[in-house]
């Protein structure tokens, strides 16, 4: 026991280290053990991610009332590391009647060998087109932005956890029904989203994400075509699941 | 691929979509309103009646009100109500009469229908003459005006806030049918009462509307009652237990057993309708099809409240919705489609040739429609449109197509867009 407590001591101190052995555990902290998109590590300068998966959102009862369901979408995310910890996010979520762009940048730095931070700002805009015999003549469009931050912690050499918060803010609104159309210029701040997600290999080399967020917002792009009114933050709960490529 | 995580995001899952939140918007006056005029007679409701300028409050309510009488008859009583309607949030005031007060005083309360605020509110009615503030005695010389001014103040809070209202103009005297969807709004916009019940049938004028729109469907035992979805839940009623389709029940179980959400019992067909040809000014019914089968207990119903309107001097349309082949299918195997009004949702070919309806409701969702709803008014037909609930759309559907009227959520807002076009 009298032994090894120096060398304890000087482990925890990050002393009695070859120089060698401190870029290794340096650069092991920086590079992504295994593939990841929503965990806040930036890819290498020049590295690109991509994923490709479904995001299922549950409708609020006070828009979509007695009818419960969970409309799924194409989830398509794809990113490139610019710096070591500067990198660009784009995410394209597609029902092909109405879909949403996300870019972004965010900035992603380790704060020790599991705990790892990131802060971001993601413009979105949104367009839907619904044309229906004796039923809808309408499409709409509108620019939202999220500031967000998120939190991983990586909890074992293979599994990965990640916190998001986001600030959902309103920009812009057009939406036309036959020869009419209205635009809401107000910027608002429409709610806040919580995401929570894993990421961990699934089979062989593939590895997956699996996650949902909870948003409160005034709007929400999926259900332009319910021209919901309240003037009060819905629940819009959502579950992703996506392959890292 | 490890199993825990999977447990984690579930639990976390069902976490999540527990913590919805409820929003409630409760009704902070409690009354009482005595039944009678008072001083408010009917040359001075007459008179008050108009599109007002808002000075104090413009920054809460918009810089102008929509203000309108309205009453409602229990008995052989009848309470006069003074509602005023603002253009932000659907917003709108019901007020009324203080008798016991020696002056044009009135109390009430006001509510913002997209979201949750509310308040209490109490006005006194004055005139400005030769720019002196008097109180008003029912008589306006010439460059007189009228003002209404108070106070109001969030929530159950004493009113301390000023709102100033002064008159402007008359009221756009064209007729437009404001109906009020599901006879004064859905449960989901906290309105005091539940939807489809006699008691927002009584409110609906004090919304603005001059008709309205229910849904109608058959009990076990074949009672036509008022309910929307297809099943009991706890979006329309407080919960017992009960689940599943309303037709499972008999009337004296949903009678005994189920309330609606604000507690009202789920009323007969006939009860509503005796609600709005008695007690309220409403002059149109819009009775949606929400029942699969024969439409001879619904005709026979309509038959009765039309005779019972016109014995009581009341001009009170009631018609039939067709909102679908099914709706179309019951229609046509009636024996006899004499003095049956319809109204037609269906398209413009069936509603012309296989109806013949003299009213049309295309859904608002495919825009003005201006040639068609030009071409169906030629022929003699009335054109509403439904369920219009966006504020700047109901604006551009007020302002530049040529509907007779439209259906909404918000019969606030279509009022104060509809009196104050000029």
């Amino acid at each position: 026991m009298a032994q090894t407590r120096p060398t304890q001591r000087r482990r925890f101190l990050g002393l009695g280290r070859s120089r060698e052995e401190v870029m290794q555990r340096r650069e092991k902290r920086e590079k992504p053990e295994q593939p990841c998109i929503y965990f806040p590590q930036a890819p290498q300068p020049g590295e690109w991610r991509r994923s490709v998966g479904l995001v299922f959102t549950a409708t609020p009862p006070e828009i979509t009332e007695e009818v419960r369901v969970s409309v799924p979408a194409i989830d398509l995310n794809l990113q490139r590391g610019l710096t070591k910890n500067l990198y660009v996010v784009g995410r394209l979520q597609t029902q092909f009647i109405q879909n949403s762009l996300n870019l972004g940048l965010r900035y992603a730095m380790p704060l020790s060998e599991k705990w790892f931070v990131s802060a971001g700002y993601d413009i979105n805009g949104w367009m839907g087109v619904l044309k229906i015999r004796d039923v809808f003549d309408a499409q709409a469009y509108g620019v939202s932005n999220y500031p967000n931050v998120s939190v991983g912690y990586r909890l074992t050499r293979t599994l990965q956890l990640m916190a998001r918060t986001e600030a959902i803010f309103d920009f812009y609104y057009h939406s036309q029904v036959g020869s009419l159309s209205v635009d809401y210029h107000r910027p608002q701040l429409s709610g806040v989203a919580f995401a929570f997600a894993l990421e961990q290999p699934f089979y062989k080399k593939q590895h997956v994400t699996l996650g949902i967020r909870a948003a409160y917002s005034r709007f929400n792009w999926q259900f332009w075509s319910l021209y919901e009114t309240f003037d009060r933050p819905l629940f819009y709960p959502q579950l992703f699941f996506g392959f890292i490529l | 691929m490890k199993l825990y995580p999977i447990w984690l995001i579930s639990l976390a899952w069902l976490l999540v979509v527990g913590c919805r939140q409820i929003y409630e918007a409760p009704v902070p006056y409690t009354g009482p309103d005595i039944p009678g005029a008072g001083k408010f007679t009917t040359s001075i409701r007459q008179s008050m009646e108009g599109v007002y300028s808002v000075t104090d409050g413009s920054d809460r309510f918009g810089d102008q009100m929509v203000v309108k009488w309205t009453y409602l008859r229990e008995g052989n009583d009848t309470t006069y109500y003074l509602s005023m309607f603002a253009g932000t949030d659907a917003t709108y005031f019901s007020l009324a009469g203080q008798p016991q007060v020696d002056s044009l005083a009135l109390a009430g309360y006001w509510r913002k229908l997209s979201n949750t605020e509310t308040g209490l509110a109490e006005f006194a009615v004055q005139m400005k003459h030769n720019g002196q503030l008097q109180n008003y005695a029912g008589r306006l010389a010439t460059g007189d005006t009228l003002v209404i001014s108070g106070l109001y103040n969030d929530d159950k809070a004493k009113p301390t806030r000023r709102l100033t209202l002064t008159y402007n103009r008359p009221l756009n005297p064209e007729p437009f049918a404001i109906l009020a969807h599901r006879s004064g709004g859905r449960t989901s916009d906290l309105l005091p009462s539940s939807e489809n019940s006699v008691e927002i049938i009584k409110l609906a004028s004090r919304l603005g509307a001059t008709g309205i729109e229910i849904d109608v469907r058959y009990t076990k035992d074949g009672v036509p009652i008022l309910y929307h979805d297809n099943n009991l839940n706890l979006r329309l009623i407080q919960k017992n237990g009960l689940n599943g389709p309303i037709e499972d029940y008999t009337y004296k179980q949903l009678t005994n057993l189920v309330r609606l959400i604000n507690g009202e019992k789920i009323p007969t067909l006939e009860e509503a309708l005796e609600a709005v040809v008695v007690n309220t000014p409403l002059s149109f019914v819009w009775l949606d099809t929400k029942y699969i089968g024969p439409m001879a207990p619904i005709q026979a119903i309509q038959r009765k409240y039309r005779e019972r309107a016109a014995q009581l001097g009341r001009n009170v349309q009631i018609v039939i919705g067709i909102p679908s082949t099914e709706a179309l299918a019951s229609y046509e195997a009636l024996a006899d489609k004499t003095n049956t009004p319809i109204l037609s949702e269906l398209d413009t070919a069936i509603t012309r040739t296989t109806l013949n309806s003299p009213i049309w409701a295309p859904r608002w969702t495919l825009g003005p429609q201006i040639d068609e709803v030009r071409a169906m008014q030629k022929e003699g037909r009335t054109v509403f449109v439904w369920t219009l609930d966006e504020p700047q759309f109901i604006r551009e559907f007020i302002n530049e197509s040529r509907f007779d009227g439209i259906l909404s959520n918000y019969s606030t807002l279509v009022a104060y867009h509809h009196y104050t076009k000029q």
